[in-house]
């Protein structure tokens, strides 16, 4: 029951905060669909090197936001996800991919034109 | 409700000729697995000795499962594997396993046979002769086959061979799966911290040096990269390890450094999370 989640080495953002993001953006793409089970909080927690404090913390979380359910003696599972949260997510997960795009351009003295050029050039590259 | 304190050791003491443990506190709370690293000589088989009472503390006390009292009733509650079965050398394996199963009224034969099968134990071998990393894993199928609630283990894979060790974690993390179980590990392996512990205990010279949430760890420890090493840095109480080429600091409170670099107008290039190896290296070392 292996899920794709990497903690970064680089990333300031907390870890708990890193594997809600990945599953978040996970069961919001679909890669892991509704009914998927999931791992306990134990072997999450020794699968990424964490704790059970964090993983319970991320469960708790996702629990109350709708992604997953837990079935007292079954194990915890995605939930079907109704489209505005899908949404909303899809856009968090863009928005986030962006920002730190344009910090890390900001960091090498990028300009704000540079920066536009750059994403003009990508966005045409993929859709024509 | 049952306690949540499996132990709690309250200022505990015992002096020997040239080592003192203690003053040392320390509790282990239902559902986590608390990792006890330290050098050699720090104290942790000491401190495992005495909370098991084969040895008798010089001052303080040692709360199992919210009792005080040693009882029947936690002794079967608790699975120990320290190199405590030295004494039956001259014992076959099977032998020995009719001898302990007695002492516990929760003993599963087939929990024991499962094990005995999954590590290749030879139940007709004389203890004495079984290798060191045998003797470990015997100890361990030992400690596990009575149903505990608390594993207390002492360097339990230290020479095992590499397929036992992962299978050994893999049933650990088996045991502590329904999150009513505890353990306490000193271990030197890193493996161990990473994939089985919450929380870290450094022991130093007989006493509890530091203690951590693991998570705290990776969140609060890095290696910052900035533009200069100035004496601030050098000297801030946050900074274990510094480097002046290219300039870099290891600290383990990220944000005490940031506000530092910021008042002295210094520029932070990079930060880097630090390996679970590392820290323990940096944690060990610099009591």
């Amino acid at each position: 029951m292996k899920i794709p989640i990497q903690i970064s080495d680089e990333s300031r953002e907390p870890i708990y905060h890193q594997i809600e993001n990945q599953l978040r953006t996970l069961i919001a793409g679909g890669q892991l669909p509704p009914g998927t089970p999931l791992p306990s909080i134990r072997a999450l927690a020794s699968e990424l090197g964490c704790s059970v404090i964090t993983t319970r913390r991320v469960y708790q979380n996702l629990e109350m936001s709708g992604f997953i359910k837990t079935v007292q003696g079954k194990g915890t599972f995605v939930r079907e996800i109704d489209h505005e949260q899908l949404q909303k997510t899809k856009q968090k997960v863009i928005y986030d991919a962006f920002e730190k795009a344009i910090e890390q351009g900001v960091q090498l003295g990028c300009t704000e034109e540079e920066l536009k050029s750059i994403f003009e050039e990508l966005v045409r590259k993929n859709f024509h | 409700m049952e306690t949540t304190t499996m132990i709690q050791v309250k200022e505990l003491t015992r002096t020997f000729k040239r080592f003192t443990l203690g003053p040392l506190n320390l509790d282990v709370e239902r559902g986590i697995a608390v990792g006890v690293i330290g050098a050699n000589g720090s104290g942790k088989t000491t401190l495992f000795r005495l909370i098991m009472r084969l040895l008798k503390e010089d001052t303080g006390n040692i709360q199992m499962f919210g009792l005080t009292e040693e009882n029947d009733e936690w002794k079967g509650k608790i699975g120990f594997a320290g190199g405590l079965l030295d004494a039956y050398d001259f014992l076959r394996v099977e032998e020995l396993k009719n001898l302990i199963s007695r002492w516990y009224p929760a003993w599963d034969e087939d929990q024991f046979l499962y094990f005995v099968n999954r590590y290749k134990i030879d139940v007709f071998e004389r203890f004495g002769k079984c290798s060191k990393g045998t003797k470990k894993k015997l100890e361990f199928v030992f400690a596990l086959s009575h149903n505990p609630e608390l594993l207390l283990l002492d360097e339990p894979t230290a020479g095992v061979d590499l397929v036992s060790q992962r299978k050994m974690k893999e049933d650990l993390i088996r045991f502590m799966e329904d999150g009513t179980k505890s353990i306490l590990l000193a271990t030197h392996e890193v493996d161990e911290i990473n994939q089985l512990c919450d929380e870290i205990v450094v022991l130093d010279r007989g006493r509890v040096m530091h203690r951590y949430n693991k998570d705290d760890i990776y969140d609060q420890w890095a290696r910052i990269w900035v533009s200069v090493v100035n004496d601030d840095l050098i000297h801030h109480p946050n900074v274990i390890h510094y480097e002046t080429a290219p300039p870099q600091i290891v600290t383990n409170q990220v944000e005490a450094i940031q506000e530092i670099v910021q008042k002295n107008e210094m520029k932070i290039q990079h930060i880097q999370r630090l390996s679970m190896e590392e820290v323990l290296e940096y944690l060990i070392e610099s009591n």
